[in-house]
């Protein structure tokens, strides 16, 4: 067991991370109360752990495999199995690059756009953005947290960036419409 | 053109700082030398840009805080209390650990002291709390910033109507003569409460200093180490091991973020270096 000293540390390192645990969260559960009663269960399973990380190795991924763990099983007990594993198989790629011609003025979207374009892609596409994008993880930490090779991390989030770039040029060229 | 179709589809890697060492610096020479694919690796690192930018910053509420911070404190009495629940044995080791059990309670006050006082304050303000995630963000390359300037007037014109407030940022050294300590960077906006802030950067001695701005109808400073200094009320917090000061001044709310010495009142050199100011800097510095 852990010394006195050791999970004092521990607590202080691991309360940095609050935020963005209350920000996955949300984007898990999308309910504020659901966030919150996550972030807690997140901490409670944390602190009655046998084994934790270093503080300053990879403590805020290991946080983040408890939250999802612990999302997993809510979810279960509602009896709706979680959807996060279906969309790695459909369809062909979509060609990162080449398919939205319209990208290059997507710095002048609103900032709302964007937000809201995340919202309205699938769980699987939201998460995996919030990993990479917002929380700043490499590829390996994802995988770590979605448990998955790290092929799939890489090809899901090709995917979410495409659907997310499609989304965003739709509205685009909706919004283009309106104005003529 | 192979190359260019291999460059290509490592452009996504690249980006993601997912390539070292040689890999990387392939990419780079073919891009420093191939337009077309500098063009794609723009209209992604844009697209990208676009994406981190746009991210809500969430902070978790207060009362989220307290309780997080009462189940990892719980945590910690926890153990003391499996070492003075342990039953009594009649073996060599027993008053070693009753002496432990004894030792860890005399210090429980003490650590769980330290864990409120150096971790993020519970009293902290959200808005505070905002400011020092800001910071943290834009120091891990996550919020880069939108506009880039040594020039105040150039960054306050930049808020024009992007905030539903006058953003005036202080031409201190200019208009005193002082040596540059400082070095303005440039804003960005940032998004909280359903509003729009401005958030300035600065860097002095190689360290960064983040000034966030909102309407006081928005934020209103509250909660650390209140301290008075030229008719204002500044309060003080550590939050995550930066040091983190707001306060109000006529309609406008302001964070100073930065992991300077001395409760960040070195921070506030930024405005007020100079014999004229002492008055406000003495009462931060430390007791």
């Amino acid at each position: 067991m852990d010394g006195l000293v050791e999970i004092v540390e521990f607590g202080q390192a691991a309360m940095a991370h609050i935020d963005a645990l209350y920000g996955y969260a949300l984007a898990l559960t999308r309910n504020m109360t659901e966030a919150e009663d996550l972030v807690q269960e997140t901490y409670l399973r944390a602190t009655s752990a046998a084994h934790r990380p270093d503080a300053d190795s990879n403590l805020k991924s290991w946080l983040f495999v408890i939250m999802r763990n612990a999302w997993l099983n809510q979810l279960r007990h509602r009896n709706s199995g979680p959807k996060f594993v279906e969309l790695d198989t459909d369809g062909p790629r979509v060609d990162q690059f080449q398919e939205n011609p319209h990208v290059v003025y997507l710095r002048k979207l609103e900032r709302e756009q964007v937000q809201h374009a995340i919202e309205s892609l699938p769980d699987a596409y939201r998460e995996i953005i919030v990993l990479r994008d917002i929380e700043g993880f490499t590829y390996q930490e994802i995988a770590t947290v979605l448990d998955c090779p790290a092929g799939t991390v890489m090809s899901r989030l090709g995917r979410a960036r495409g659907k997310l770039r499609k989304l965003l040029s739709t509205w685009q060229d909706k919004a283009r419409v309106k104005a003529v | 053109m192979q190359k260019c179709e291999d460059i290509r589809g490592r452009l996504t890697l690249y980006l993601d700082n997912e390539l070292q060492g040689d890999e990387r610096g392939m990419v780079e020479a073919h891009l420093s030398e191939c337009e077309s694919c500098a063009a794609i690796f723009a209209r992604e690192l844009n697209f990208l840009n676009a994406v981190r930018e746009s991210a809500a910053l969430h902070v978790a509420p207060p009362e989220l805080r307290a309780k997080v911070q009462r189940i990892l404190s719980e945590g910690v009495s926890g153990v003391a209390g499996v070492e003075e629940r342990r039953p009594r044995r009649a073996s060599r080791v027993s008053w070693l650990v009753a002496a432990a059990a004894a030792v860890l309670l005399l210090l429980l006050p003490l650590l769980v002291w330290r864990i409120v006082k150096q971790s993020s304050t519970p009293t902290a303000s959200s808005f505070a709390l905002m400011a020092a995630e800001t910071h943290l963000r834009h120091m891990r390359g996550q919020l880069p910033l939108e506009t880039e300037s040594a020039n105040p007037q150039e960054i306050s014109s930049w808020f024009l109507n992007k905030v539903n407030f006058s953003v005036k940022l202080p031409n201190y050294q200019e208009s005193s003569g002082q040596e540059k300590l400082y070095m303005l960077e440039g804003a960005r906006l940032v998004f909280f409460e359903k509003n729009y802030t401005a958030y300035v950067a600065y860097r002095m001695k190689e360290r960064p200093i983040s000034l966030v701005i909102t309407s006081d109808s928005v934020a209103r400073p509250s909660g650390g180490e209140e301290i008075q200094a030229r008719g204002l009320t500044f309060h003080y917090n550590a939050i995550d091991g930066l040091k983190v000061l707001t306060w109000s001044d006529r309609g406008l709310t302001y964070a100073l973020v930065s992991d300077l010495e001395e409760r960040g009142q070195q921070s506030c050199i930024v405005c007020h270096e100079g014999t004229k100011d002492r008055d406000l800097l003495e009462p931060l510095k430390p007791h």
